[in-house]
């Protein structure tokens, strides 16, 4: 990361699991067919028609092809780079972002529950996310990616210790 | 039923006053959503508009009213368990809501006027909302009577030292509890009003109300009035009387919802009680209450008068509910909000890159104008459009700094507090065991700004409270101080 001195706090210590890449990649490729349907429909269009039809005849395949080196080519590498995790004694933190970059952190005594999801596409990929939800509705914590095994494990150990340490809870 | 304890057996449900059916009828409560469907009937069958037809529509709606009235009364039931309130209810299909005692956050006791007439009360139950619930999460029992209300109320919040005979760990029966009055409305605060966006609305929309309910009278009943003729002068005339009629209106308006407004403390509850026509009677946990904002909007500031509500924690979004201070002078709203919580001492401001950020979005829209403006100018001679838009620019720049000069946050020994807005400057005050989270967020733009937003995450009000642009570098400074324990050390660069 090139701009490290910028960073306001620390980053979590560990990283995700590689497969978040091909995950990521498979969803640019989703995504680039939702685009690449939107193009053929552009062209499909009888020629005459007046409008914008001739501007989206150029514009469309343009968008889509950008689109595809961004989310393809570009962002599932710098998501993987930019996104990480750590549970310490005492809370679950995480990163996340491409972009903009958001640090979520969470007090293990203030956790409500603890969720473990796993998406069809994560499911091929044998990845799980873990979501830490608390009092508030903006304090939620979401550990994207993990291996299942990890997520469960991972899920297991904060609900246990979130029963132990838990004060008030709000 | 077999739901849990909540359900004690032979505990039979309670009904609510027959008397409530008159006031439903009265009000068409329930006949209300009806009307849309009748003014179509109406048409069909082609009754021509007379006086005729106005009575036996009256009487036709008045008939409905009261059979749904009744209908909803009889299929109403209420009980206070040892442990949960069930409400029941629905005509057709049945819903029972069960609500533990414990998720109670707060008790409300209105009684409009036609309640009033007959002895009555409305009790409203707001229940916890949780992490993942909407707003949607209130019961209301319309009409028992004000004893029972006043039952029901002290029933369903006193059950702070647990079972009624126990005399609680600190060895004190409760006898009735001292009432401590901790503010109460100055009535010349109401001429704080007409500067508050809130209750200028209130005349407005009465009249927009009524313009409508005049369009769909039918013809008949309508007297033809012949006004005088629009002109300039008129419409001048009619805007000069107005602003001192909408003045008005916002102190009268003001003055029927506060009406000898009061805030005691009663034993472990704050109770306000309000209202000139519908008294209300608000009861929150001391317990549970997190901090407080301090609100003032643009025209307020002018004043120095400010409104205050407390953040109970479990209450969401329910603005009216933890309302302490609805309208008064800055001191007694900093007063107050010392009382909810203690004053984290005087805030720190954002660095200039932060107004720079401020001044920039402010700027953006007015200089698109201006720059769109030239090209119609000069393509389709609409020069105003580029007029406008040097107004729209200069304007944004008090706007701007503005912005800037409320961005604010600090941390005392007990509570932290952050401030940003500009229309409406929100100065949110919370203790430090409030935070359950910290949400820190960085653009790229920010990055090269050496900016960051810090969110408080809070189980209280809108759930987080941002700290806009401060400096990246003393974001773990403020969060760790900001915070109780030492979990957020986590955050701090190593």
């Amino acid at each position: 990361m090139s701009a490290d001195a910028a960073a306001p706090v620390r980053d979590p210590a560990w990283s995700l699991s590689r497969s978040a890449i091909g995950l990521w990649t498979t969803q640019g490729v989703l995504g680039t067919l939702w685009f690449a349907l939107g193009t053929l429909a552009v062209f499909l269009v009888p020629d005459d028609a007046g409008g914008p039809v001739p501007v989206l005849r150029w514009a469309a395949p343009v968008v889509t092809l950008l689109y595809a080196v961004v989310a393809i080519g570009i962002r599932p590498w710098v998501r993987y780079r930019v996104h990480r995790w750590e549970v310490t004694g005492e809370a679950v933190y995480t990163l996340t972002g491409w972009l903009t970059r958001t640090w979520t952190l969470v007090p293990i005594s203030r956790i409500q529950t603890v969720d473990v999801t796993r998406g069809v596409l994560q499911q091929l990929f044998g990845l799980a996310t873990v979501a830490v939800l608390t009092a508030s509705s903006q304090g939620t914590v979401r550990v994207l990616h993990l291996e299942a095994d990890v997520a469960q494990r991972v899920a297991d150990d904060l609900a246990r210790r979130a029963e132990l340490i838990r004060d008030e809870a709000t | 039923m077999g739901v849990d304890d909540a359900l004690v057996p032979g505990e039979r449900p309670r009904r609510t006053s027959p008397r409530v059916v008159l006031v439903h009828t009265a009000t068409f409560r329930q006949a209300r959503q009806l009307v849309p469907v009748l003014i179509p009937v109406a048409a069909v069958v082609g009754l021509d508009d007379g006086l005729l037809t106005i009575v036996v529509m009256a009487v036709v709606i008045t008939v409905l009213s009261a059979a749904a009235a009744s209908l909803s009364w009889w299929r109403f039931g209420y009980a206070d368990r040892a442990t949960a309130v069930v409400v029941t209810r629905g005509l057709l299909a049945r819903s029972v809501r069960t609500v533990p005692n414990d998720r109670i956050r707060g008790v409300e006791v209105e009684a409009p006027p036609l309640h009033r007439l007959l002895g009555l009360v409305r009790v409203r139950i707001d229940a916890a909302a949780g992490a993942v619930a909407t707003d949607a999460e209130e019961l209301v029992v319309d009409g028992v009577p004000r004893a029972e209300g006043d039952r029901l109320r002290a029933r369903l919040l006193a059950r702070r030292p647990a079972g009624p005979p126990a005399p609680g760990d600190d060895g004190r029966p409760e006898p009735e509890p001292a009432e401590e009055e901790i503010a109460r409305f100055d009535p010349r605060w109401l001429l704080y009003a007409p500067l508050v966006g809130s209750y200028l609305v209130v005349p407005v929309a009465a009249v927009g109300t009524l313009v409508r309910l005049v369009q769909e009278l039918p013809d008949a009943v309508v007297p033809d009035l012949a006004g005088p003729e629009p002109s300039a002068r008129l419409l001048v005339l009619t805007l000069v009387a107005a602003v001192p009629l909408l003045a008005l209106a916002a102190v009268v308006g003001a003055a029927v919802v506060n009406w000898r407004y009061r805030l005691v403390r009663r034993g472990g509850s704050l109770v306000a009680v309000r209202g000139l026509l519908t008294r209300r009677h608000t009861e929150l946990e001391v317990d549970r209450v997190r901090g407080g904002t301090l609100s003032e909007g643009l025209g307020m500031r002018w004043v120095r008068a400010a409104r205050v509500n407390a953040l109970v924690t479990g209450l969401g979004q329910a603005n009216r509910r933890g309302q302490l201070l609805p309208l008064g002078p800055r001191t007694e709203a900093l007063r107050l909000l010392g009382r909810l919580v203690e004053d984290p001492g005087p805030l720190t401001g954002h660095p200039p890159a932060a107004l720079r950020r401020r001044l920039f979005r402010a700027l953006a829209a007015g200089l698109a104008v201006t720059a769109g403006g030239v090209w119609a100018a000069a393509t389709l001679g609409w020069w105003w459009v580029p007029a406008a838009g040097v107004v729209l620019t200069v304007l944004g720049v008090p706007m701007g700094i503005g912005r800037y000069r409320a961005l604010g946050h600090g941390a005392g020994p007990r509570s932290f507090s952050v401030r940003s807005g500009w229309v409406v400057r929100e100065q949110v005050v919370l203790q430090r065991r409030a935070v359950v989270g910290w949400e820190v967020r960085q653009s790229v733009l920010q990055r090269r700004a050496g900016l960051a937003t810090v969110v408080a995450c809070v189980g209280a009000g809108s759930g987080g409270y941002a700290a806009v642009d401060m400096a990246a570098a003393d974001v773990p400074g403020f969060t760790t101080a900001a915070s109780s324990g030492t979990w957020a050390g986590t955050l701090t660069p190593g």
